[in-house]
């Protein structure tokens, strides 16, 4: 995000305003966060989706399932269910962080729109 | 979440940044001129960004260790699970890189912990998750006091450079003037 500014006529900003620039700030680096959590929640996911898959597919009564470092013995069905609650939980961490991301590109639409309207061109809210 | 007040003025250390109403009340009031004021804040700037490092680095290292307790306590309550079942847990686990071996690990009441400074102690299991769980909690709650502080210093860099680009641009402004009127005179 950038403020540099090059005109030569100063619209004068209040403390109003640059709570405003430092609000959209925030905004826009939690959005970054953001969309690195959720890369890494949809990678989770999708691994659990493929462990689900290769489960069904293996006639192998004991698996091995890691568990921190080692990788126990565990029978297959144990595993099974301890797969859908790892994944019910990824699953709600994700819509968790996607409703995040939708509302803080809200805000910082909003934001926009206040700042844009009272600096015009002196202002850049926008990515490289 | 923004502080209400212009003058926020530290969070642990990190000084805060002055907001300038009137660029020009504000060189008068610090007596300095145009150039040793841009100066000052871009050395400001450096400052914050040499305090980010720092902060970002830390920011790593709880993130990193947070999933590492949350091992720990998934382990500890594997083993309190075969409690009572009668059967071992049988698990393979790497000896060196690359090379695994097979345990069975015997029911048993208590895990050792690894304290760190080459200090590993027995627990048993219910004492080794309340500790896991207490580290765990600690670690969060580090964590979002470090969010909070990134947060705060982010907010004074943007003050900062907001201020740098207002002086800035009051300064060619004010040559501009300078200039036409140097020009009418001379007409």
């Amino acid at each position: 995000m950038q403020q540099q500014q090059a005109g030569g006529s100063e619209t004068e900003v209040t403390w109003g305003d640059q709570q405003n620039i430092n609000q959209f700030g925030r905004l826009n680096n939690r959005f970054h966060d953001l969309e690195e959590e959720i890369k890494a929640a949809k990678e989770s996911n999708e691994n659990l989706e493929d462990a689900g898959n290769e489960l069904i597919l293996t006639d192998e009564e004991v698996v091995r399932f890691q568990i921190g470092e080692v990788f126990a013995h565990v029978p297959r069905d144990e595993v099974e269910t301890r797969i859908e609650e790892m994944k019910e939980l990824t699953t709600k961490n994700l819509e968790r962080l996607e409703q995040e991301k939708v509302s803080i590109l809200s805000q910082m639409a909003e934001l926009k729109k206040v700042l844009y309207a009272k600096f015009g061109d002196s202002i850049n809210l926008e990515e490289d | 979440m923004a502080s209400s007040t212009a003058g926020a003025t530290e969070r642990r250390g990190i000084p805060g940044a002055q907001f300038v109403e009137d660029v020009e009340t504000y060189l008068t009031q610090s007596g300095l001129d145009v150039n040793s004021a841009l100066s000052f804040l871009q050395e400001r700037l450096q400052q914050y960004r040499v305090v980010e490092m720092k902060l970002l680095a830390q920011q790593r290292d709880l993130q990193a260790k947070i999933p590492d307790i949350e091992k720990c306590l998934d382990v500890v309550s594997t083993l309190q699970s075969k409690k009572g079942t009668g059967e071992a847990l049988i698990a393979d686990f790497e000896i060196a890189e690359g090379i695994y071996s097979r345990a069975s690990i015997d029911e048993s009441d208590s895990v050792c912990l690894w304290l760190g400074a080459n200090v590993m102690l027995e627990y048993s299991c219910e004492e080794a998750t309340a500790l896991l769980q207490k580290n765990l909690e600690n670690a969060k709650a580090s964590l979002e006091v470090l969010i909070a502080d990134l947060q705060f210093l982010r907010d004074q860099v943007t003050i900062t450079q907001v201020t740098v680009a207002r002086i800035y641009n009051w300064d060619v402004h004010q040559r501009r003037l300078r200039q036409a009127t140097g020009a009418a005179k001379d007409l």
